[in-house]
């Protein structure tokens, strides 16, 4: 695992800020020994004013929990409403049994990997078929889809037109989403817990299933946890017109038969109680993905290597393998009925990704039945070794070769509020809020030719909102 | 050889962070609140890693690395 000279400077201080912040609470948490040691079983009256202070652990109870999810991104892009509803029973002797149900129903524009140029640019949209119940049929303009006949076969094609300087987005994509998740967790002695799971999903051109199995065991006189967890998810891939062969050009043709992914996923964590007040975590995950890993729908634009005119547009091409490793470490620390949450991650895998997550929140009681936590994310990555903008027409064709904008270099910083109130015993409202941000990290490249005004980077901004409510019985 | 080192680090991280441990039973009383579990709310949870699974490349490190969506 090889980090770049800026990479390092990256985690370093970010280590740093990691480090000094345990630094502090470890310096403060002494004094919380102190107290505790004089007075052990006591709690102090801070301590114990808000609701949330509460035990989370209550045996025998059933709780329905339910929220919907709104996420929106600027420029006209994908939106999405999430529904959720949820059922969990913890059993007299610790057993929990859980069901969730989630729907995602998605609408908008995405970018389709080409990139912009001076005058406008037709696709073939990818996403539709141009049938005769096509709700779009005979639309244009807003909607962004022309129906072109070939007068020779007949074939209906669905196109869609980039305007001159804008990125090229593809603003047919419309799907839905269904996901069910099964759980089960059960004491097998004192001390060591047992939890499995399933879980499946539907789109109308991805499925997804899934099984895990992970085991928890107590050390050190239940202040050390030990976990170890499997999970295997099997998907298929069933793109609207097939999925096309790597770099072939954009058409409208019917192209290959489905194609499948499997994940391995290993996890092995320790979660370590510190002190009375502070928790710690750490955690290693290792993901085999194996399959087609292909986004069937994304293009490269082949442009001219003087001009930067584009030529033609293939379909892109990614590794069929890939491994994952990332590296967890949490912190969470109460001061009275405060809490500070502190987490950070590193990421590596196998396409030359680097990555860095830093997160923080602050979960601040307000009066006795209400807490609100602020919340920052920062996160960093390098590009993907086959991350391209554009393939130049005098150069032969990479192995590999992708313009989707979640394998560049940027950085993302969230700002978050969450927060939730309990009306009473049983019933808990709850919301948040997020502001997301992508900006380019690194050097911005342009077309070849005097093309400065050209904005390559597909970054995007988004907004989410969530609002549930909780009710125990 | 990676898994072998991982394997015994984590051991090894364990008996270390249990050598240091001095919270006895009676004391478990703050990091069993709600506002202290590390999964406070599972909605907020999966909401983020639904989200940062489809925009970013990463994944995985606080739980497993996979998706279950056609998104990534």
């Amino acid at each position: 695992m090889q980090l770049s000279k800026k990479n390092k400077g990256r985690v370093g201080a970010t280590l740093c800020l990691i480090t000094a912040n345990l630094f502090t609470v470890t310096g403060l948490h002494a004094q919380d020994i102190t107290d505790s040691t004089n007075n052990p079983s006591a709690q102090d009256s801070a301590e114990s004013l808000n609701v949330y202070d509460q035990p989370a652990s209550t045996p025998g109870t059933t709780t329905i929990d339910s929220a919907v999810l709104f996420y929106k991104e600027d420029g006209g892009r994908i939106q999405a409403i999430e529904p959720m509803v949820s059922l969990t029973h913890n059993t007299e002797n610790d057993s929990v049994f859980s069901a969730k149900l989630t729907f995602d129903s998605l609408t908008g524009a995405t970018p389709n990997g080409a990139a912009p140029w001076k005058s406008s640019q037709i696709f073939t949209s990818p996403t539709r078929q141009a049938n005769g119940d096509d709700e779009n049929e005979g639309s244009t303009g807003a909607s962004g889809g022309t129906i072109v006949i070939d007068p020779i076969t007949g074939q209906r094609t669905l196109e869609y037109t980039a305007d001159a300087f804008m990125l090229p987005l593809d603003s047919g994509f419309v799907d839905q989403r269904t996901a069910l998740d099964l759980g089960f967790t059960t004491p097998l002695t004192s001390g060591t817990k047992l939890s499995l799971g399933l879980n499946g999903s539907h789109e109308r051109d991805y499925n997804s299933f899934s099984g895990r199995a992970s085991i928890a065991q107590d050390f050190n006189n239940k202040t050390t946890t030990l976990s170890l967890g499997v999970n295997y998810e099997h998907d298929v891939s069933k793109p609207f017109f097939g999925t096309p062969t790597p770099f072939s050009v954009m058409s409208g043709d019917q192209k290959g038969p489905s194609q499948n992914k499997n994940v391995l996923s290993l996890i092995a964590g320790v979660t370590q109680v510190m002190t009375r007040n502070w928790l710690l975590q750490f955690n290693y995950s290792y993901g085999s993905v194996t399959g087609y890993q292909t986004d069937p729908y994304k293009i490269l634009s082949v442009v001219d290597p003087t001009t930067g005119a584009p030529q033609t547009y293939l379909y892109e091409s990614r590794p069929e393998k890939r491994t994952r490793h990332a590296f967890y470490a949490g912190s969470k620390l109460a001061l009275g009925s405060y809490v500070t949450d502190l987490s950070a991650r590193y990421y590596h895998d196998s396409w030359g990704i680097n990555s860095i997550t830093a997160n923080m929140s602050e979960h601040i009681p307000i009066g006795d039945l209400m807490y609100i936590e602020p919340g920052v994310r920062y996160y960093h990555q390098s590009a993907a070794d086959f991350f391209t903008y554009y393939l130049p027409s005098n150069v032969a064709l990479p192995l590999y070769a992708s313009a989707d904008s979640r394998l560049d270099s940027f950085n993302a910083i969230t700002l978050s509020l969450s927060g939730g109130y309990m009306i009473n015993d049983q019933i808990e409202l709850y919301a948040m809020v997020d502001a997301y941000r992508q900006s380019k990290a690194g050097q911005k490249d342009t077309l070849p030719g005097n093309n400065q005004d050209l904005k390559l980077y597909a970054g995007t901004n988004a907004l989410s909102m969530m609002t549930g409510v909780k009710v125990k019985f | 050889m990676k898994k072998t080192i991982m394997t015994f680090g984590l051991f090894g991280l364990t008996i270390l962070l249990g050598g240091c441990a001095t919270v006895q039973p009676w004391e478990r009383d703050v990091t069993a609140r709600q506002s202290m579990q590390l999964n406070k709310n599972a909605n907020f949870t999966s909401a983020h890693e639904h989200i940062y699974f489809s925009k970013e490349a990463s994944a995985g490190g606080r739980s497993f690395d996979g998706g279950g969506c056609g998104c990534n």
